[in-house]
């Protein structure tokens, strides 16, 4: 016996357990109560035995002591730290149910009926160095009770789960809270400064400049305005010529103008695709070993960028991406859109592994997707346990996970059947062939080994390409999808079952859904896209006001609940979140609403700095524009598009650009890097580059792009010598400062007009006396190309004002 | 301590991410030296928050090996699994979820043999006669376990304490935790096997939420072991040297008045100059001695690789850098310590390419005094199971297995915690991976709980639910 007694306490923190009233709990099990009943299907299995006098003597002797004796020491001794009321059951060990009796805890089992000699438990009891429970050691009766129990086969008549009432908080109070009550009308506030508003929006900004003895700073020159509307709206920077016109009229109407052209562009939804790709972390690949590369995910790019395009009302956006398939089986669009719960990480199951705990992670990132994306909610916090700050109990968890429940996998050929039949025919002639020579080769050695290895290489090479694939979803309902709460969000540790319903705290009364729906994601997405929703309408508006400002309204985006910011505009939030569902969820009227407010137009140079950074540092209130640095992908585009190189082609398969082999060798497949053929390719927006999980782009990487893992609802924006060293050596910028230097040589004779070309390019501006002669000095005795390079680096191109 | 929980200055940092004030927030609220690169200007605003840091270690360096190095092979010897060899595993030692081997497997004894060594007289492998010389400095964790038998989650496991990818490293938050001791250099470092990647791929290093300024550089062999340090091999030096001043003759032409932010990514560019000269210093071994390169084992072929690795990983040390990890293993399976099919052949070889450098990176350590404030830490995702894989191998193994320490305030020349009797299970003082890096940052001088970074709602740690310090070993 090499086990010690010790065995089963040794995760224990050191609490000192407090003896638990034995009264508290019945000696006999409880029975079902409420809607949600107890995962246990065995639970009459003992009723109902033929009548043999011994054995039943024998086990009736054993049940009768449990419902005695055992139980009333188990529930007074023990469950404190080891059952389903514990926090965190010590150990992993439930000993309040018969299913977590007879599987034991992370050690093992811990009764071996018949054997009290080989049973845990009764080691542990005895434990000299370490006995349970620690705090105060069982009688001898105690132990010769439960030692007999044992001797007679432990029999224990409780169910295969513990049947814990679920019993939910009263969410009367916490409905209270400001995010979740209803979105109410709001009274557009008085202002002193009557001049000052364009429209609205501007009412509510003032006024709460006013209320700190603030002002509102100077409208941006309209250089700098047109620079500012350009990279926000289409990641891009104006022509010269466009800079040119709009100084001549920079009247509010051709603002106006300018303004509806932009939103109209392609550029903008690729743009701002990018908020919503960083939200639901679109990458292309799998992650974890094999890093697989999804089939045709691109296209869910694509529609993200589309339906921006096309000003998709925002609920029919949502609506399609949570229930696509459920909507529309056979409509390409909607199944790329469910596409959306293929989005996270997925761990392959290799060998004997089981596939509960993968299948689990899936759930959860679907889960919490949602409820960061949708609902702004840091609800994977009640993943294992209640959550600390909000009122979602665990259960209210495992309910919204309950719509995922029969989701599964599903790519869907976009061949035609005949096409797919004769591809699938000639893989499954391949497999087999390759099966069978897996199959000889353990027992071969050498040569014969290297070459069945080849013949298998060059078998799998004739493996038709899958056709055209939509990586999609689609519900199975064989078996029954049945979820679980999990104690501690452990797949082996499952609780009682529960049904569909969103979180408690923004749910209507009576809306419970069932567990047998055909279309459970669908009476989620109605749920969640209600138009009296408390939270969907804030969480989005919140994230377009950000989009343009920088910091949203509630400035972390992704947690409305208690530990986050809390609303700077309460009233403002209010309004655009009813504005929002009132124009039919219409996106493009709330970029225009804000863009044509004179809030957005402000400079980023307040006429009294000090007041302002003095009252409101962090410039939440608005008292200026805040000042930006360009992302990564709008660095690289911006360089593409002033040297002329930018190829605006939109749509397909992602680009693959040709990097540095040392990076390539950092994959666990070389091969999972397949460099573009056609370079003209390679000039394409960075929206279009391939985002693999295990590969990122080193150049976005040192600009913060996030790493496609988790939700990223603001970029971090920092400042570091790598990101400088990227831009100094890197090969994109190198490349690019060559056709930027030749395009100024073709363009303009004398070096002083190559300049002022340059910072008109690069800054939407004309150089000043001093940086035109700084820079004429420079190229005369270095040339134009590290010139060109110069200008990738200034602050004037890296920074929006 | 209390001021280094600063959650609402960090918070600010966050929030204002596009208001300008991201740099100097990040400085502020990092203690103990600039974090990664940000500018010494921007740096300069801590001069009122002087944190000291009374951990006895400075740096850490992780000898990785990659692929789940045997326990029963290395630190652990099993004499009862030897007379068991070629039995089924008798059930009183429980049960294991293999990720390959079925429940019927045989169990395989092993093919070394185990001497007492040092004045600790702790029984070492006859594949590490050189690490063995080193015993008293090493403080042998028998009882290691994780939570998952597959390479990719356990390596997101060992290095960020979470099973999935996407949290940071060890290494940032290590860096984020206590900044940089020279900005002429990255602060974290990886030099991976040239043999290939591994399993879990880049998110395993990466600093995940963390500010990108706390990612690892990756150090390749060969001629440009930094990417982008220098410059396009048609580039001349010196103009490229003009180039820099230029970009900062025109950004200061263009700045008006005092702009934190905009100073900063000024200063950004020195500093970007700074490594690009200095930096390269490290990799010039040149200035070593003879002795020093065999001390290594760079004079044999197959310990030249993973010496030169474990020398650089001594002057990234002296430089200043906070952690290096020095990667044994990489590419197929059998290139790394993943001796599914041979452990005879796998152990024998990748024991053959480390023991040397790594105690030779021991003794040198210690004969510079750098020891004391070295943390050097010695393991993989996982161990390997007591029963045999096709016959002559072992399948990956989480639920007990070694790791150890040295240096950095360790007390060394013990064993602490046991497996059961087959190498099965940890069955004394089991030390989780989060436990490994609540002793690390304590050694550090960090507090699990107080180095805390907010992201989805919640204030992330390394350590996720509290780890403990694994006290038996430290001073």
């Amino acid at each position: 016996m090499v086990q010690t007694g010790s065995a089963l306490l040794r995760r224990r923190s050191g609490i000192v357990g407090i003896v638990f009233v034995a009264f508290l709990l019945p000696y006999q099990n409880r029975g079902v109560c409420g809607q949600e009943a107890s995962g246990d299907e065995s639970n009459s299995s003992n009723i109902q035995q033929p009548l043999q006098v011994p054995e039943r003597s024998v086990k009736e002797k054993s049940v009768d002591l449990f419902q005695a004796s055992v139980l009333p020491i188990l529930a007074a001794r023990c469950y404190r730290c080891h059952s389903s009321q514990a926090a965190e059951p010590e150990a992993g060990l439930l000993l309040d149910s018969a299913l977590g009796l007879a599987t034991g805890g992370e050690t093992g089992r811990v009764v071996v009926p018949g054997h009290p000699e080989e049973s845990l438990l009764i080691e542990a009891i005895l434990s000299e160095d370490n006995p349970m429970p620690p705090d105060e050691r069982l009688s001898q009766l105690e132990i010769t009770t439960l030692t007999n129990w044992i001797a007679l086969g432990a029999e224990d008549p409780r169910g295969a789960s513990a049947t814990v009432e679920i019993t939910d908080p009263d969410y009367t109070l916490a409905r209270q809270y400001w995010a979740f009550r209803p979105v109410e009308e709001q009274v557009i506030p008085p202002v002193q400064n009557e001049a000052w508003p364009s429209n609205t929006i501007d009412r509510f900004v003032l006024a709460k400049l006013e209320q700190n003895g603030l002002q509102p700073a100077p409208v941006a020159s309209a250089r700098t305005l047109l620079r500012r509307l350009y990279f926000d709206v289409t990641g891009l920077p104006p022509t010269p010529g466009e800079v040119a016109e709009f100084e001549k009229d920079s009247s509010d109407a051709h603002y106006a103008k300018v303004v509806d052209r932009l939103l109209d562009s392609p550029r903008y939804g690729e743009r701002f695709a990018q908020l919503w790709l960083d939200l639901v972390r679109f990458a292309e690949t799998e992650g974890f070993e094999y890093d697989r590369e999804m089939n045709g995910i691109w296209r869910y790019r694509d529609y993200v960028i589309q339906s921006f395009n096309n000003n998709k009302p925002y609920n029919q956006f949502l609506m399609e991406q949570l229930a696509g398939d459920e909507m529309a089986p056979n409509d390409f669009e909607h199944r790329i859109a469910a596409g959306f719960l293929r989005l996270g990480a997925v761990r392959r199951n290799a060998g004997n592994q089981k596939v509960a705990s993968s299948r689990n992670e899936v759930l959860t990132e679907r889960t919490d997707i949602v409820g960061s994306v949708v609902l702004g909610m840091t609800i994977g916090c009640a993943r294992c346990h209640d959550h600390k700050f909000d009122a979602i109990p665990q259960q209210d968890y495992y309910r919204l996970q309950a719509y995922f429940a029969a989701s599964v996998e599903d790519d869907v050929s976009m061949q035609d059947d005949a096409q797919a039949k004769a591809r699938q025919k000639r893989t499954a002639e391949l497999e087999r062939e390759i099966d069978e020579l897996k199959a000889t080769i353990a027992n071969l050695d050498g040569a014969a080994e290297e070459t069945a290895r080849l013949q298998i290489a060059e078998l799998e090479a004739q493996i038709p390409p899958p056709g055209p694939t939509i990586c999609s979803i689609t519900n199975e309902f064989e078996p029954e999808p049945v979820t679980h709460l999990l104690r501690r969000g452990d797949p082996n540790l499952p609780g009682p079952v529960v049904g569909m319903q969103t979180p408690g705290v923004v749910t209507r009364e009576n809306s419970c859904a069932t567990n047998n729906s055909t279309t459970p994601r669908t009476n989620l997405a109605k749920e969640l896209t209600r138009p009296d929703h408390p939270l969907t309408a804030r969480v989005m508006v919140n994230r377009i006001w950000q989009h343009h400002f920088g910091s949203g309204i509630v400035s972390t985006a992704n947690d409305f609940g208690k530990n986050g910011s809390g609303p700077s505009h309460p009233e403002l939030l209010d309004y655009l979140a009813n504005r929002f569902v009132s124009s039919d969820w219409n996106i493009k009227t709330l970029h225009r609403e804000i863009l044509l407010s004179n809030a957005y137009r402000q400079s980023s140079q307040s006429a009294d700095n000090f007041a302002g950074t003095s009252v409101d540092p962090a410039n939440r209130l608005l008292w200026r524009f805040s000042r930006r640095r360009l992302s990564g992908e709008e660095i690289r585009d911006a360089m593409l598009s002033v040297s002329g190189e930018l190829n605006l082609g939109m749509a397909g398969a992602s680009i693959l650009l040709p990097v540095e082999q040392q990076l390539i060798d950092q994959l666990y497949k070389p091969t999972q890097w397949e460099v573009t053929a056609n370079p003209q390719e390679h000039n394409r927006r960075s929206v279009y580059l391939m985002s693999k999980r295990n590969l990122r782009l080193p150049f976005m990487e040192v600009f913060d792009q996030p790493s496609a893992q988790t939700s990223c609802a603001s970029r971090v924006q920092s400042t570091h010598a790598r990101q400088s060293l990227e831009l100094l050596n890197g090969d994109i910028s190198n490349r690019l400062a060559e056709s930027f230097a030749r395009r100024l040589e073709q363009e303009c004779e004398s070096t002083h007009g190559r300049v002022e070309l340059a910072y008109q390019l690069i800054a939407s501006r004309f150089p000043t006396d001093k940086e035109a002669e700084i820079s004429r000095c420079f190229i005369e005795r270095f040339g134009l190309s590290e010139f060109a390079l110069a200008m990738f680096n200034v602050n004037a191109f890296l920074y929006v004002d | 301590m209390n001021r280094f929980n600063r959650k609402s200055m960090r918070r600010d940092f966050l929030q204002n991410s596009y208001g300008g004030l991201g740099a100097l927030a990040l400085s502020t609220m990092l203690p103990g030296g600039s974090p990664g690169y940000v500018s010494s200007r921007a740096a300069g605003s801590q001069a009122d928050s002087p944190l000291q840091f009374s951990g006895p270690a400075k740096s850490v360096i992780f000898l990785f090996m990659a692929g789940g190095p045997s326990h029963i092979e290395t630190f652990d010897p099993k004499p009862l699994l030897n007379r068991l060899d070629g039995q089924p595993r008798p059930a009183s030692f429980g049960e294991a979820k293999y990720q390959f081997v079925a429940n019927d497997a045989k169990l395989l004894g092993s093919h070394v043999t185990y001497q007492r060594y040092g004045e600790s007289g702790i029984p070492v492998s006859s594949l590490f006669p050189n690490i063995a010389k080193c015993i008293d400095d090493i403080a042998v964790v028998r009882s290691c376990f994780g939570d998952v038998v597959v390479h990719s989650a356990a390596q997101y496991e060992l290095f960020s304490g979470r099973t999935t990818p996407g949290f940071p490293s060890m290494g940032s938050w290590v860096t984020y935790g206590l900044g940089s001791l020279n900005d002429a250099l990255p602060s974290y470092v990886v030099l991976p096997d040239p043999d290939g990647a591994l399993e879990a791929g880049q998110p395993m290093y990466m600093n995940g939420f963390l500010p990108a300024a706390h990612q690892p550089i990756m150090l390749r062999s060969g001629k440009s072991p930094i990417l982008n340090l220098a410059p396009p091999s048609h580039v001349d030096r010196t103009t490229r040297r003009h180039t820099i001043e230029l970009i900062a003759e025109l950004n200061r032409a263009a700045l008006t008045n005092h702009d934190d932010e905009l100073e900063a990514r000024i200063d950004s560019y020195e500093l970007a100059y700074k490594m690009q000269t200095e930096a390269p210093q490290v990799f010039d071994l040149s200035d070593e001695t003879a002795e020093t390169l065999e001390l290594y084992g760079m004079n044999q072929p197959e310990t030249e690789d993973y010496g030169r690795r474990c020398l650089l990983a001594r002057r990234m040390v002296e430089k200043g850098v906070r952690f290096t990890v020095v990667v044994s293993g990489g590419g197929p399976g059998n290139m790394q310590w993943d001796a599914h099919k041979d452990i005879v052949e796998n152990h024998d070889r990748m024991a053959g390419e480390t023991d040397r450098p790594i105690a030779g990176l021991l003794v040198d350590l210690k004969r510079r005094g750098l020891l004391d404030s070295t943390l050097v830490l010695w393991g993989g995702e996982f161990g390997r199971s007591p029963e045999a894989q096709s016959s002559k191998g072992r399948d990956h193994h989480n639920l007990g297995f070694t790791m150890w320490m040295a240096g950095g305030g360790i007390r060394g020349g013990q064993v602490v915690g046991a497996t059961d009797e087959i190498g099965l299970k940890a069955v004394e003082n089991p030390y989780h991976f989060r436990d490994i890096h609540t002793t690390i940052l304590n050694q550090l001088g960090i507090d699990q709980d107080q180095l805390t970074f907010p992201h989805l709602g919640r204030d992330e740690r390394l350590t996720q639910i509290h780890g403990k310090v694994i006290r038996e070993i430290v001073g």
